[in-house]
């Protein structure tokens, strides 16, 4: 499964967010993902992907965040 | 305290409970003696025998709330917003999904997430994994508290009890007083509970208070004041009275459904899981005071009596000393025999049970009583239900591990608002 398509099967089955708003520009917080809800998304996709997100790491959209993942992976070999 | 003393009045409920997700059909099954403890496969059994006699609430979260907000929310939590939702509703409190602003919470929960605590080890300590960080959220035991009023945007004071199975006992209880006492017009008071995780089970099992099975089957383990009772059957759910004092209720129109009277509370010092009748009665004395009334006003008693050898002995001797002569007159019963002991909201669904049972003149039975033990010689309702439709007052029971006892004093409705 590529981020995006992971990200985007979490956000549906596990944030309940409609399947229609979500695209790539979409602003996470918009989607309902407060601070609360981000530390568990981004637990899903370190699990996930094996990979570690540094601590001051910020994202706000969902083509952030995958293009954040995608860098991650290629670091640490995830 | 502002002014005089205010008369309390119940204007809804909401339960999740082994009996169904609604007052009037959970109450009519306990009233029918109807059984709703079964074996259940329990995870991790190596410490305990395949199945154990449990009560569990047949509730399906994802039927009523949204994976989004389950996520954040433990089992007991979901149980508490569910029945906080039918007590507004059923009070004709809620608008656009949203309960008074003004309106408290007060619920009692004995051991908060106890299933993601459970979780939370086995990542840590089975699989050397790291834990959820949604622990912290869904362990605490203010959780299922937080959650209503969060959930239903009540802003008054939100308060939680932790006193084992007195639990929701005593927040109904503190909630009837801050009430009364002029501190709070409307308060949504009960309690909340779920801890048939495995290792939560295990551990009471292996404490050696937990009920076996019985000849008759799983259905008949829990037998309070009976020959043949071997402990209590856990159970679980949450159950919660919206409270308003009289002027609230009255600006309204709304019908009561039955009244709060009176609250004791008092404690044993005594030993951590053996009860002691001396803090009983006090807690019972200390009720009726708090009523104003005299012992031969009560005609029910819904009573703790868990099933254990020792716990029921020793309540029937407290209601012996609390109420003299007029204890042989009492009808009492201990409704656990159906429902479990639902520890942190025993006290506040057996309140359900009570309330019920005044408004509808029906006192529901002490089932599986076959064979009364000759210490619990008082009448103990066996096996079926009775008509009452002249009983006014009644009190229930909850007495806790710990040694914290509390006594709620109910009066039926009449509508007299």
């Amino acid at each position: 499964m590529t981020p995006t398509e992971f990200l985007t099967e979490l956000l549906i089955e596990k944030f309940d967010v409609p399947r229609e708003s979500i695209r790539s520009d979409a602003d996470l917080a918009s989607l309902g993902i407060d601070s609360l809800s981000m530390i568990e998304l981004v637990f899903d996709v370190e699990d996930e992907f094996d990979i570690q997100f540094p601590e001051d790491v910020e994202f706000k959209t969902l083509g952030e965040a995958v293009a954040l993942i995608e860098q991650l992976i290629a670091e640490q070999g995830g | 305290m502002s002014g005089a003393p205010r008369r309390v009045f119940i204007t809804g409920m909401g339960v999740v409970s082994p009996h169904g997700h609604d007052p009037n059909t959970m109450f009519e099954r306990v009233y029918a003696g109807e059984s709703a403890v079964r074996g259940v496969e329990v995870e991790e059994a190596a410490w305990h025998p395949d199945l154990i006699p449990l009560a569990p609430a047949d509730f399906d979260p994802a039927e009523v709330i949204p994976r989004s907000r389950r996520m954040l929310m433990s089992r007991a939590a979901q149980f508490a917003v569910v029945a906080a939702e039918q007590a507004l509703e059923g009070a004709g409190l809620l608008q656009d999904g949203q309960g008074p602003a003004d309106a408290g919470v007060f619920i009692g929960c004995s051991l908060g997430g106890s299933e993601a605590i459970e979780d939370a080890y086995r990542l840590l300590y089975g699989k050397g994994r790291r834990p959820r960080p949604m622990t912290v959220p869904l362990t605490m035991a203010n959780a299922p508290t937080a959650h209503i009023s969060m959930g239903l945007g009540m802003r008054g004071p939100t308060m939680t009890y932790s006193m084992a199975c007195a639990s929701s006992a005593a927040a109904i209880g503190e909630a009837f007083r801050a009430i009364r006492d002029g501190y709070a017009d409307r308060i949504l008071a009960g309690g909340a509970e779920a801890m048939l995780s495995g290792s939560t089970v295990a551990t009471w099992h292996l404490l050696r208070v937990l009920a076996t099975g019985h000849p008759d089957g799983f259905h008949a383990s829990s037998r309070p004041f009976d020959a043949a009772r071997t402990g209590m059957v856990l159970g679980e759910g949450a159950a919660v009275l919206m409270l308003e004092n009289e002027e609230a209720a009255a600006r309204r129109g709304v019908e009561p459904l039955g009244e709060i009277v009176g609250y004791g509370a008092a404690s044993d010092a005594h030993k951590l899981t053996e009860p002691h009748g001396e803090g009983q009665v006090q807690a019972m004395r200390a009720a009726l005071g708090d009523a104003g009334l005299k012992p031969e006003a009560v005609a029910y008693v819904n009573a703790h009596a868990t099933g254990t050898p020792a716990g029921d002995v020793v309540e029937i001797a407290a209601l012996k000393e609390t109420f003299g002569d007029h204890a042989r007159a009492l009808q009492i019963s201990s409704t656990k025999a159906v429902h479990g002991h639902l520890i942190g909201c025993a006290g506040a669904l057996e309140s359900l049970i009570t309330v019920q049972a005044l408004a509808k003149g029906r006192l529901p039975p002490t089932a599986n009583l076959t064979d009364p033990d000759p210490l619990c010689d008082l009448d103990c309702i066996p096996l079926q239900g009775r008509e009452a439709p002249d009983a006014e007052y009644a009190i229930s029971n909850s007495f806790a591990f710990g040694g914290s006892n509390a006594v709620l004093v109910f009066r039926r409705a009449g509508g007299r608002v």
